[in-house]
């Protein structure tokens, strides 16, 4: 998954909870993946994985949470 | 609102339907437009594509009728008002993005000029026959709202009236030309600017934080939003709900398909425009619309002279059918005569708004011409006694 993302930043982006950020890690093409920085903000609404266009991020909700990525 | 005087080419004109439609479009704020050739269609996009760069808009020939009829939806929520133009074959292609326009609530005009069908049918000769694919021909419940011109003089002042009515209920408008009102070459006079009313797109004026992109206010149509001032939408042909997000739940489904039909049909009587002559005395009402009512307005004449009572209506909007107005006639007429270019499509609906009061008379043509005015005569004769 994080080898198919070049950084466009729309999941951070359109996220309406910012809850990602692009991390400073890089995958082997050199591009910064995103990364959670707020898990308890996440609704789950999976707008995130919508707007990918390289499907490199999807929301899935956990049994018993509110939501995460 | 009054239209921009750069698309308003005020005069008196000799101009066939087709071109007519074009100036109309212009006069209606029409920036862009996708399309890929068809005859009988061709001419609006053709004077399009040199026309509109003059006013600062752009036309693109896309690879087919299904690019080009989801080109002009992305061109929409870009902030731009928008159509595409076909004939059969094509819109069949459409069908598809007709829906998915209806499910977004995407303001745009799909002009469809009639030729003979099915499939490839008749190029360049006239038909009458998506009628009813106008109206149910993409999958799912859903309303649109279609017109039918009979003169390009009428091809003009319609178009302009198609997009408004798209921007006033958010729906896909279909604008029913046939090929011999696309193709008739008659006098068009464009007014001025100032005397053309169009309706603005109905752009939300909540902040960035309250807006929902298919929140409603009452008259069941959402504000939409602003391309590029921070407005955040997403636009799915997905059950939706109020914040634009995927829900496929039996209630989300219920709440959304029950409003997309309701906000047309709840405003039917106002949207049906028709023009109703000598049916105070009538026995029998020739119902007709596009080139049809013109041959329909012959016999009617010759009918009168044999001292038929015999009266017209002739329908400007098709969908949403006037039911009302065909109830009120039926009520008071022996017999309604229907004559279409196809074998039977309009004059269900008749039956139908008719409920078993009066009888039906259709006098079907299955294209490639038009009546001539004795077929319809027939009938007339027919059903008056």
């Amino acid at each position: 998954m994080v080898e198919r993302c070049k950084s466009c930043g729309f999941c951070v982006e359109f996220c309406p909870t910012k809850v990602l950020a692009l991390s400073s890690a890089f995958n082997s093409r050199g591009y910064h993946p995103p990364h959670v920085i707020h898990p308890e903000k996440c609704s789950g609404c999976d707008l995130c994985g919508m707007y990918c266009p390289d499907f490199a991020i999807f929301g899935t909700k956990l049994p018993g949470t509110g939501g995460e990525k | 609102m009054k239209a921009d005087p750069r698309g308003v080419l005020t005069g008196v004109h000799f101009m066939d339907g087709d071109h007519a439609c074009c100036e109309g479009a212009l006069a209606a704020g029409a920036r862009f437009a996708a399309g890929y050739p068809i005859t009988p269609s061709t001419e609006v996009v053709e004077r399009f594509a040199a026309r509109v760069p003059t006013v600062g808009g752009c036309f693109i020939q896309m690879e087919d009728e299904l690019a080009a009829s989801i080109a002009l939806q992305g061109a929409v929520w870009g902030g731009a008002k928008a159509f595409t133009v076909t004939s059969g074959p094509g819109f069949s292609l459409m069908m598809e993005h007709v829906g998915y326009a209806a499910m977004t609530e995407t303001p745009c005009v799909f002009v469809d000029v009639q030729r003979g069908g099915p499939s490839t049918g008749l190029p360049t000769l006239p038909a009458q026959a998506d009628m009813q694919q106008a109206r149910w021909g993409s999958h799912g419940d859903y309303e649109i709202i279609a017109l039918c011109p009979n003169s390009p003089q009428e091809c003009f002042d319609l178009t302009i009236k198609a997009f408004n009515l798209a921007e006033e209920f958010r729906v896909p408008v279909i604008f029913l030309m046939d090929e011999v009102v696309g193709h008739m070459t008659e006098k068009v006079v464009i007014p001025s600017a100032d005397q053309i009313e169009v309706v603005p797109r109905k752009h939300t004026h909540k902040t960035v934080d309250e807006y929902l992109p298919y929140e409603t206010n009452g008259d069941m149509v959402p504000e939409i939003a602003h391309a590029g001032e921070g407005y955040k939408f997403h636009v799915t042909g997905l059950t939706h709900d109020e914040r634009g997000y995927p829900n496929m739940t039996p209630l989300a489904q219920d709440k959304l398909v029950r409003r997309l039909q309701n906000k047309v049909r709840a405003a039917a009587d106002r949207i049906a425009m028709f023009e109703e002559e000598q049916t105070d005395d009538a026995d029998v009402v020739v119902i007709s619309y596009g080139i049809t009512s013109r041959v329909a307005q012959r016999a009617i004449d010759l009918a009168r002279q044999r001292g038929l009572r015999v009266g017209k209506l002739r329908l400007i909007t098709a969908w949403p059918f006037p039911d009302r107005k065909i109830s009120e006639l039926a009520a008071k007429v022996k017999a309604f005569v229907v004559p279409e270019l196809n074998l039977g499509q309009m004059v269900r609906e008749v039956e139908r708004a008719a409920a078993g009061k009066g009888k039906t008379f259709s006098v079907p043509h299955a294209g490639g011409g038009v009546h001539k005015p004795e077929d319809i005569l027939k009938v007339i004769v027919e059903a008056s006694q």
